[in-house]
């Protein structure tokens, strides 16, 4: 147990370097996945943090979305650098994320996950409808002057995608991760142990909008150019929840490696099928179904798996939630 | 000039389009407790059904409905057998990511099969219209309208007086007991499963002549239908009646009344949705709400 959780923290550690190290190196293709993957990465760990604690997103364009245009139009009027959209986006995301999880008050299940899809559907019209901010289905620019070099944005992509794995990693140090896994496996008890469902609720899906909306902001950065389409566009939910799938759900490594095949797989796809529309899309579905029928643990289970290791206990059990795991 | 008859007529149309387009989705919920991400591409797959025989052989999309009908049930069980039987028993977030990635596949290899192009049957009754007095009554909708309202009855018909529909009602009201009185589950959910997907199917069959249709179309479909469900209640097939007509009004007032309403009518659904989860989530007259 503890070699193979060093040589976890050791691959882990490793990984970030060179993925931070990657963007000092001048290969706009290579530099250009691994952005990509940074911000899938994002994306992905944030969905995961809520899936942790019961929470099925299918609107995580949403806080994308917000972020991206909260990043380009404080850009354009207060002609603010990276750093500090960014960091606008970020208090946005959470605010909108602590709002969604006190109007949701407990709803659960499918309800939450509509609530989310209705979401980002319903911000998508209201972009389009209202031209004077978001510029309509027109767009809306970032203003040329203020794009900082590709290579800035890399690596902020990069120490982003790091930052938001090592907030993932503080969560499942702390409090916050056992009363995430109560509220998914039985709310009710969880209250009676003394959780607080909807404070600790409103922690995660705050912590997750932030960080959803942060990845969307630094995106908006690097496209420099925005619609409804595109900020709340479906493949953003379906990216955000198919790379945790395929990694290994409820996992920390999970997102990752998911986030890492995924952008693997897209490209494939891109490259021999060409732009044949429809095909990364099905296969994505073809993924999600496969690994949910098949493959519940995603690669991450399946890595484990293979080692003959028993698998690692997890957390130190509350009674109810033990009951739930020794289910087939 | 008064909007008022003509928003009544156009709501009522629509609302008996919804009625068929949601009741489907309500009937394999209230029966699997899964809830469909498919449904909508249920009801796109029988929009390009409709379209490639109309455009094959020309034969009328309303005689080819029931053959596209039975084979929609069929593919409905089938799918239900292989993939959505599995994880009944599984928490909500694999049923949900699972007929969403099924959704997905449809739309995309419709989106591979057909071309993203918009396209639509026009049937001599399509764009026909007639007054009556002020109002203008479109000739397409109204057979739709028709038929929607048909296919209902007859499933209300079907739930209330036979064998099959009384096995359906009581294991959406009681499983337990339902089973203990040796009604065969697993048929029964695939029946339901497979028999959700052919309503769905009638519905994009009657949409294909409305207007235009698209691979794409399937999940504000979805959406639209959802909205309408919760508003009635989950699981209740009463209430996606009532929800059905209440969004038909609220969307065509909207449009009617509402300056650039057109373009806000389609945000009226996500409200209503938002609304309702958040202020009664068991809608009008659904059951409690347990996760």
């Amino acid at each position: 147990m503890t070699r193979h959780a060093h040589i976890t923290i050791g691959l882990g550690l490793l990984s970030a370097a060179l993925l931070i190290a990657s963007t000092f190196w001048d290969a706009p293709q290579i530099n250009n996945w691994l952005f990509r993957i940074s911000m899938l990465i994002m994306l992905a760990t944030s969905w995961n943090l809520m899936a942790n604690a019961g929470l099925v997103s299918l609107g995580h364009s949403a806080f994308w979305g917000v972020g991206s245009y909260t990043a380009i139009l404080a850009a354009n009027a207060l002609s603010g650098s990276v750093f500090t959209t960014v960091a606008v986006s970020l208090v946005v995301g959470a605010a909108m994320g602590a709002l969604l999880a006190l109007v949701t008050g407990s709803l659960k299940g499918i309800f939450f996950a509509i609530c989310t899809l209705a979401l980002s559907e319903g911000l998508r019209i209201s972009a389009l409808m209202v031209p004077e901010v978001t510029g309509g289905a027109v767009g809306l620019f970032l203003k040329q002057e203020l794009r900082p070099s590709q290579h800035a944005l890399y690596l902020f992509g990069a120490l982003a995608a790091v930052a938001s794995v090592g907030v993932a990693i503080l969560i499942s140090c702390s409090k916050l991760q056992f009363a995430s896994r109560a509220m998914r496996d039985n709310e009710a008890a969880a209250q009676m142990l003394g959780i607080a469902p909807r404070r600790q609720r409103l922690i995660i899906v705050a912590i997750s909008g932030a960080m959803a909306s942060a990845a969307g902001a630094i995106n908006a950065w690097y496209g420099g150019y925005l619609d409804p389409e595109v900020a709340f566009t479906l493949h953003n939910t379906i990216l955000a929840q198919i790379a945790p799938i395929l990694g290994g759900i409820h996992t920390l490594a999970g997102p990752v490696i998911g986030s890492v095949a995924i952008i693997a797989l897209s490209e494939a796809t891109r490259i021999w099928f060409g732009s044949m529309e429809g095909i990364s899309q099905l296969t994505f579905g073809l993924v999600l179904i496969v690994c949910i029928l098949f493959l519940p643990k995603g690669i991450e289970g399946l890595i484990r798996g293979r080692d003959g290791r028993p698998k690692p206990e997890p957390t130190p059990a509350l009674p109810v939630s033990s009951m739930k795991e020794a289910k087939p | 000039m008064d909007f008022l008859p003509q928003l009544i007529v156009d709501a009522l149309l629509l609302g008996g389009i919804y009625t068929l387009m949601v009741i489907g989705l309500a009937l394999s919920f209230g029966v699997t407790r899964v809830i469909n991400f498919a449904h909508g591409e249920g009801v796109m797959l029988g929009a390009y059904g409709a379209y490639t025989v109309f455009v094959l052989s020309g034969i009328d999309p309303l005689v080819a409905m029931p053959f596209l009908m039975v084979a929609g049930c069929l593919l409905g069980m089938g799918l239900f057998r292989i993939s959505i039987a599995r994880v009944l028993k599984e928490p909500h977030v694999n049923q949900i990511l699972l007929t969403f990635g099924i959704g997905l596949v449809l739309q995309n290899a419709a989106l591979i099969a057909w071309k993203a192009d918009e396209r639509s049957v026009v049937p001599p009754y399509a764009y026909s219209s007639f007054e009556l007095g002020e109002v203008i009554v479109p000739g397409g909708r109204l057979i739709g309208f028709g038929v929607a309202l048909t296919l209902v009855l007859i499933l209300f018909v079907w739930l209330k007086r036979t064998e099959f529909g009384r096995a359906t009602r009581a294991l959406a009201e009681q499983r337990e007991a339902a089973v203990l009185m040796g009604i065969n589950v697993s048929q029964m959910y695939a029946l339901a499963f497979g028999l959700s997907v052919s309503l769905g199917v009638a519905t994009g069959v009657i949409m294909s002549f409305l207007g235009s249709i698209s691979p794409f179309m399937g999940f504000h479909i979805l959406v639209k239908g959802f909205a309408i469900i919760v508003l009635g209640g989950l699981g209740s097939i009463v209430g996606a009646v009532i929800g059905a007509f209440l969004l038909a009004f609220a969307e065509t007032a909207v449009s009617y009344y509402v300056p650039n309403g057109t373009g806000w009518a389609e945000a009226v659904a996500f409200a209503t949705l938002f609304l309702v989860l958040v202020l009664r989530p068991r809608g009008i007259i659904g059951q409690a709400v347990a996760d």
